[in-house]
Formats: structure tokens, sequence, C-alpha cells
């Protein structure tokens, strides 16, 4: 009896070991290059996000045996596309196959580099999710005051930038918490993309204000088409699925290679700085390999919050205007284990109870007595709405950069019953009808003794006699 | 990339030298607001180092046209980058504008009221123009304010709806407004009434005395039928007080039992005790 | 007014015991009260006034020679009835209907056992008694007994 908790114990100990430090996805993961040997210059990246747990294989797309599905099902969770120099992909690669994998909850993470033309088919890929880049496949970002001056002196082709803060305030720092001061994220000859005006993209790095991009064949003299300039060009840029499958572009895949992890590069004014890249690029992976920003629903519950009420949880019927209470335990995930979310600063949880339209619509608090270090609570009381029908408990949750949630349980509201009313002497203004019946019963039985045994006066039971 | 590492040093140093050196800058500048109909507009002209004090306004069928001449070091020369900016000052959304540059660096644009994006043009405050003008090497760019532009919207014509882009984040916050309780009128009226009605009761009684009524019969009804009488008499007064005890406590599968039993006697006891009052009547006592 | 008066006075003359009697005191009463209110309409209103006494006191003492002590009894209830629904109609007029089933209960109690009363006097006057050869004045009593027992209980019950 004894020995089989802790056999269980150590198979969940086992079991736990094998899977640590791993997307919640699963670590799967195909590169592919345009020649395998490539992966020597991003070592220090691949390295890292194999000592994160994920398994890596890596296909050039002339291969033969390239393919995301087998008979139907995802080969791989993950995808990475470093810059290849073939036009197109192959008919292994098609958008639709792309599309196709998003849509079975694979994560993409796409690089582009100036030097390199995109490939027809992620170009079309690209603009099926809302992301435009420019027409001649080979734009490349500049910005005259803000370089490395060791390394683009002359061509301002190496763009130096803060460590990317949340575009939002009520977003989630991801990328930039506990970023040194002085550490800048090197963005070596890359692209710049224009986001389509679709809530599930998110710009992760704008370009700065003064920085542009040109075609360096066709402009080098003169720009005379803009295709985009300042912060309407997004070097790196987020698409979340509404099944939470991500897409990252990532405009310079030399961000990863390892010359920029923990570089030196100077700015123009002199100032020498150490580069964030390698921690933006375990980032930025975390991220599209669902490792970071993931959350998880791990109860709900409603119930009855009036004294003397049922303490059913979740039942499958109210009264109108019961008062309840709605709680709801959430996780976070980071890397490799669950932890208590935390809405951040300027954001709500909130709570919807809705029939078509939402009759409510609150503020879900921070609930600690039921919250943990793994998991927090949040709950809301509140009084049902005077109206019956069936009605969802509705938690709809979209925020850039968290994975989607929408939780929905319904409930019937029913009207008062009728001896759920208030009684009659309750209510003061019913007083003098409660009197009204009790004066007539009363005078009624009075009446009723009067009629049988009241005797006639004297005087009319003789005149009475006469008339007879 | 070793031959660029090797000669970086050295580059740092020049480049420190050029930028102390070297930067670019912008002379005889001109704006000017042309009228569709012709007319004579709003002439001005602007250097980068004080920005125009007052807005330039730009009406809804005007064209505003900047000109400069870009210079390095004080040498008129083509840069790569000359944008004209314009930015709204709340959302600090920006529209660049590039300036057609000629060899000398004499550079030019215009920019019509209808190039503008529609988001500017619900701008409340006067936009911020100004000028860029970078290039590739050591030279120092620029990025100075030049003037303030107030659009002037026609009022005839409606402005272009601009819809804002969805973006998921917190919505409003809503609650169910309830229909207000009934109310019961002042518990004055109320207890006066009931009073007033239960006042009634004493008033029949004695307008019955004052009639001459009583209750003469009762010992002759009793002593002819005793049991049936107390009985017929009892159990209306019972029936009465289940009633009462319904509204107050029971409920009706309690009360429903009760109530025929009750019946009962009232049916079995009535048939009797109203015979002896038909007796009484036919005995012309009544 | 003048038809009305007539009416209710011949009413009230019908209904009570001796018909023989009572026959040509109306046919007195309506003629002197025309003749009345044709003489007044050219005199003062003074006159008009001591005329409408003159018939109310009439109807009055014809009722109180004529009505058995046991209806006047029965009437002196049923005004009691007519005063309590009034002032519950009064309240409610007043107060508004809130709660209305009670209002509805408490005014109907009242006003249901005026009408069975109403019926109980209509059975057991001595001058409708061949209008009912079978009912007896106790049975029609006992009817009125279970009758207005149902009533009670249907408006104690729809008081809540």
């Amino acid at each position: 009896m004894m020995r089989s908790p802790l056999l269980s114990f150590f198979a969940f100990l086992f079991a736990a070991l094998c899977v640590s430090a791993v997307s919640t996805t699963g670590n799967r993961v195909l590169a592919i290059l345009d020649d395998v040997a490539e992966k020597a210059i991003y070592s220090k990246f691949l390295g890292d996000l194999e000592g994160r747990g994920f398994q890596l294989t890596f296909e050039t797309p002339k291969s033969e045996s390239l393919a995301l599905f087998k008979l139907g099902e995802r080969v791989y969770d993950h995808v990475i596309f470093f810059p290849t120099k073939t036009k197109g992909l192959g008919p292994n690669l098609t958008p639709n196959i792309l599309v196709q994998f998003l849509n079975a909850n694979g994560n993409i993470l796409q690089t582009l580099s100036s030097g390199v033309s995109t490939p027809n088919s992620l170009v079309s890929f690209l603009s099926e999710v809302g992301i435009e880049l420019p027409v001649d496949r080979t734009g490349l970002v500049v910005d005259h005051f803000s370089y490395d001056t060791s390394s683009a002196a002359d061509s301002h082709d190496v763009l130096l930038l803060p460590p990317p803060a949340p575009i939002r305030s009520d977003i989630k720092n991801l990328f930039s918490a506990g970023a040194a001061k002085d550490q800048v994220l090197a963005f070596p000859r890359g692209v710049g993309a224009v986001l389509g005006s679709s809530e599930n993209l998110t710009p992760i790095l704008r370009a700065p204000r003064t920085a542009y991009s040109y075609n360096p064949k066709e402009q080098s003299e003169v720009v005379d088409d803009l295709f985009a300039a300042g912060q309407q060009l997004s070097l790196v840029s987020a698409f979340q699925a509404l099944n939470s499958a991500r897409l990252v572009l990532l405009g310079s895949a030399e961000l990863l290679q390892d010359k920029w992890f923990d570089a030196d590069v100077t700015k123009p004014d002199g100032t020498t700085h150490k580069t964030f890249n390698r921690e933006f690029a375990k980032r930025l992976s975390a991220w599209a390999f669902q490792e970071l920003g993931v959350l998880r629903v791990n109860w709900i519950e409603h119930r009855l919050n009036e004294v003397g009420g049922s303490n059913e949880t979740n039942p499958g019927i109210y009264r109108i205007k019961n008062d309840v209470k709605y709680t709801i335990s959430l996780s976070e995930y980071a890397y490799d284990k669950w932890s208590a979310f935390s809405v951040p600063k300027n954001d709500v949880l909130q709570l919807e109870f809705s029939m078509l339209s939402p009759f409510h619509r609150l503020p879900l608090k921070f609930d600690e007595s039921h919250s943990s270090p793994e998991a927090s609570a949040y709950s809301v009381s509140f009084k049902l709405p005077d109206q019956h029908g069936i009605f969802n408990f509705k938690v709809n949750y979209k925020r850039p950069l968290l994975s989607n949630m929408e939780e929905k349980n319904t409930v019937s509201v029913r009207h008062m019953a009728h001896d759920e009313w208030p009684r009659s002497f309750v209510i003061s203004g019913a007083w003098p009808w409660i009197a009204g019946i009790g004066a007539t019963v009363t005078g009624w039985i009075a009446f009723c003794a009067l009629w049988m045994y009241s005797a006639p006066p004297a005087d009319y039971k003789k005149e009475s006699k006469k008339t007879q | 990339m070793r031959f660029s590492q090797s000669i970086a040093p050295a580059l740092l140093f020049l480049s420190g030298v050029a930028q102390a050196a070297s930067s670019w800058g912008f002379d005889e500048g001109r704006i000017s607001v042309v009228a569709k109909k012709g007319g004579a507009g709003v002439k001005e002209k602007i250097n980068a180092r004080t920005p125009l004090s007052t807005p330039v306004s730009l009406g809804s069928t005007d064209t505003l046209k900047i000109a400069l001449t870009a210079k390095d070091n004080g040498q008129g020369k083509r840069p790569h980058q000359a944008f004209l900016v314009l930015k709204e000052q709340d959302s600090g959304l920006e529209a660049p504008y590039p300036l057609t540059v000629k060899e000398s660096g004499q550079a030019v644009v215009s920019i019509s009221h209808k190039d503008l994006p529609v988001q500017l043009l619900h701008a409340s405050k006067p936009l911020k123009a100004s000028v860029v003008i970078g290039s590739f090497g050591s030279a120092k760019g620029l990025n100075a304010p030049v003037f303030d532009v107030k659009l002037e919207t026609d009022p005839n014509v409606p402005l272009p709806a601009y819809e804002k882009p969805l973006r998921y984040g917190k919505k409003d916050e809503i609650h169910h407004i309830f229909k207000a309780d009934p109310k019961s009128p002042p518990k004055v009226i109320s207890l006066f009434f009931a009073a007033a009605v239960l006042a009634t009761v004493p008033v029949l009684f004695v307008s019955w005395v004052f009639l001459g009524a009583n209750i003469n019969h009762l010992s002759k009804a009793i002593g002819a039928a005793p049991l049936s009488h107390v009985t017929f008499f009892g159990s209306i007064v019972a029936m009465e007080f289940v009633f009462f005890l319904y509204y107050t406590s029971w409920n009706l599968f309690q009360t429903l039992p009760v109530i025929g039993a009750v019946g009962l006697v009232t049916v079995l006891s009535g048939t009797k005790a109203l015979g002896e009052v038909q007796s009484r009547r036919l005995a012309g006592e009544r | 007014m003048a038809p009305k008066q007539r009416n209710t006075a011949a009413v009230a003359a019908s209904a009570p015991s001796a018909p023989v009697t009572t026959v040509p005191i109306p046919t007195t009463t309506s003629t002197a009260t025309t003749a009345a209110i044709k003489s007044s309409s050219s005199k003062q209103a003074a006159s008009n006034t001591q005329a409408w006494d003159k018939v109310f006191n009439n109807i009055t003492t014809h009722y109180l020679k004529t009505t058995p002590q046991r209806t006047k009894l029965l009437d002196a209830f049923m005004a009691f009835l007519v005063v309590v629904g009034a002032l519950q109609f009064l309240y409610c007029v007043l107060a508004g209907n809130y709660p209305f089933n009670a209002f509805l209960s408490g005014f109907s109690a009242t006003v249901g056992q005026f009408v069975l009363t109403a019926s109980l006097r209509i059975q057991t006057t001595e001058a409708n008694k061949k209008d009912f050869p079978a009912v007896s004045p106790e049975r029609a009593f006992a009817d009125y007994v279970v009758c207005s027992l149902i009533l009670h209980f249907f408006c104690v019950n729809f008081i809540n």
C-alpha cells in the first residue's frame, strides 16, 4: 500500500525531468538553412535553444525529406526560417502549408536579411497574415543618427536601439525587463516591414524615428520612392493567431549570429556599449516557441454568495438578483515552470456576464486567499441582473503577446419562485389591505353568531305575529 | 569582417574627428502656401536654428511648398535622406515626406492638404514640421524642428471619418441597471388607513347593539342542541384560525387536510345546528 | 334625480312585509315629491332642500318601520362592508397599488363578502319567498357560510 504512491511519485518525477525546461507545446524544432554548414555562425543561439530542451533538425529547402506534416500530423512543433537564397521554397513549404502549420498550433520564427531576397512563398505567407515587405524584397533599414560606428561607419546599416520596451503601457514587458541600462540592441543589415491593421499583429521592435528603408540596388544615390520610415517600420513583428499559434518576423537574421552576441558597439556620440542581442534572441525565440507569455486556466468556480444560500460549486441554475461570486485561477509559463499570473499594471482582467450582449462587465480582483506561487486567483462578487434566461460567465482575455484565453460557463437564471417574494406583512404598503381582510373576517364571524343566536326584539315579535 | 575589425580603431578615431568637423545643415530655406486659385499666399524663410514662432496655416485646398539647399559643412551637396516630417503632437504619429534633391543640394517638396493622412487631419494641435537631413559617411545628420502647421478645414466639407483600428485591451466596464424596487407609501399613511379599517369593526358592533342585536337565543340553542351548536360555531372559528396559520406559517399541503377535516365537521354539525335554528323559526321565535 | 328617488322609494316600500297596507304609501310619497319639485322650481332654494328632507324622512321612517330587525342587522353589516371597501379603495387611489396582489385580495374579500351577504339578504327576505320556494333561510345561511369560507381561503392564499 505504501509503495504505490511512492512509485507514482517517482514516475512523476521522471516524467517531469524528461520534459524539463521546454515549451508548452513541444520541443521539435525544424531549422531551414541554405546550407546546413551555415548553422555554425548561429551556434550560440542554436546552442541556447538546445540547452532549453529543444531538439533541432536542420534541413535545406531543396531536401527531399522535408515535410511539416506526415499523415496529417505535425512532424515539428516549431520552424525557424533562416535566410535562403533560393527564390522558391519548393512544394513542401507553400504558403498554404505554412498557414496550415499555424492552424495546427505550430509556431514559426522567420528571419530576413537585406542581402538575401525573401522567397516568394514566405512573402505571400506574410501578406496572408497582414505583414508587408518592401516591394523589391531587398529593403535595407538605415539610420544616420544611431548606428554602430565601429562596424558600419559609412553605410550606417547596423542600427543601435534600446532594448524594446512594450508598445503600450498595459502590456507586459517581456523582452527588455532586466536589461542593463547601457545595453543596446544591434540590428545589422535588416529589413523593415509594415504591419496591417489586424489586432493580431504586434510590433515588438519599431525602427527609430529617423530610420528609413531604401533599396540599396536602385536607390543608392537618392530616395525617390519611400517604402516606409520612422516608427511605421517594424523591425521585429509578432503575429498571434486566434489559436495562440505564433509567428515572429525578425528583420535581421544577422542579429542572431554569434558575432553580435555580447559584442561591443559604438554609438555616433562615441560611447561604447554591450549588445543585448543574446538575451533578446533568447526571449524572442522563447516567446515564439510558447515558453513566454503563455497563460493557463487552472480552474473556474462560481457559487452563490448569500448568507444561508446553497454552498454548491458551479451550479447550473441561479435566480435573478442572486449575489454570486466568480473566481478564476490563472498561471503563466516562463521557460520551465508555471507561476502565478499577475495582470499587467494598467490592464484589467474582466468578467462579462452576458446573454447576447454583456449585462455586466466587471474587473476581476486579485484574490490572495486562493492564490499560491504557482497560481493566482482573481474573483469578483456581483448581483445577477433582473433578467431571466441563459447567461454566460465569460472571461475573454485577449492581449498582445499573451496567449488568447476565452472561457465560457453557461448557467440559467430563473425567475423568482412564488414563495420567494417578500411576505405581505413585511411590506408596509399592504397593511391596510391585510387589515381589510381581518376586519371582514371578524365582522363576518360576529355576524354568523348574531344571525343564529340573536333574538328578535319583543315588540317586533308581536307585530309580526299580528300580520301573520 | 576581419578587415573592418582591424581598422575599427582607426575608423573610430577618424569618425570622431570628422564628427567634429563635418555636419549637415541647410540654407535658403523657404516655405510658401499656395492657394489653388492662385493669389498671394504666405511666404516665410526658415532656418535650422530657430523654428518659426507662428504656425503656418494650411487651407483645405492649399499646397505647402518647402525649398531648401542642403549643405554639408557649408558645401551644397546631395544627402541620401532629406525628409520633411510632420508630427501629430498628441499621438506622436509621424508622416515623412522625402524632398526631391538635386546634385547641388537644392531640395523641394510640395505637400497638398489632401496628401495628408487621415489621422493627421483630426489633429487638435498644430502639426510639428521638422527637417531631417542625413547621409552615409561621417557627416553628422540634422534633425531640426522648423515650423508648425495649423490645418484649416473647410467647415462645409466633413472630415473623412477615421476609425481607430481594433486593438486587444481592456474594455469599458458595464454595470447592469436594475429596475427600481417598488416603493411602499409612507408608513404613516399605511398605519392610518389600517387603523381606520380596523376601527370600523367596533363601529359595526356598536351599531348592531344600537339596532337591538343580542345573543339571547344562545342559551336556548345550546340547550336544544348543545354539541352541534358548539361544534358548528367552533368549527367556523377553527377554520378561520387554520387560514390564519396558513397565512403565517403553514404551507398548502399542511393546510389542505386540516381544512378538509374541519370542513367535514362544519358540514355535519351545521346540518344539525341549523335544523335547530329552523325549529326555532317554525316555532315563531325568530 | 327625481325618477331614481321615486324608484328607490318604491323598492323600499315593496321590500318589507305587509304589502297590502303599504301599497298606498309609495303613491302618495311619489306624488308629493313631484309636486314639491314642481312648486320648488318657482320658489326659493330653501324650500327645495326642505322638500328633499321630507323625502329622506319619509324613506327612513318607512325603512325603520317596515324592515325586520334581522334584516336591519344584515344591512348594518353590508354598510360596514361598504365602508371597509371604500377605505381600501381610497387608500389604493391615494397611496398607489403596490403590492397589487394585496390590494386585490383585501378589496375583493370585502366586495365578495358584500355580494354574498346581499345574496343572503335576497334569499331570506319574506317578500322574495315565492321566488325561492325550495330555499329555506337556514339552507341559504349554510350556503352563505360555505361560500364565505371559500372566499376567505382564496383571499388569504392570494395576499401572500
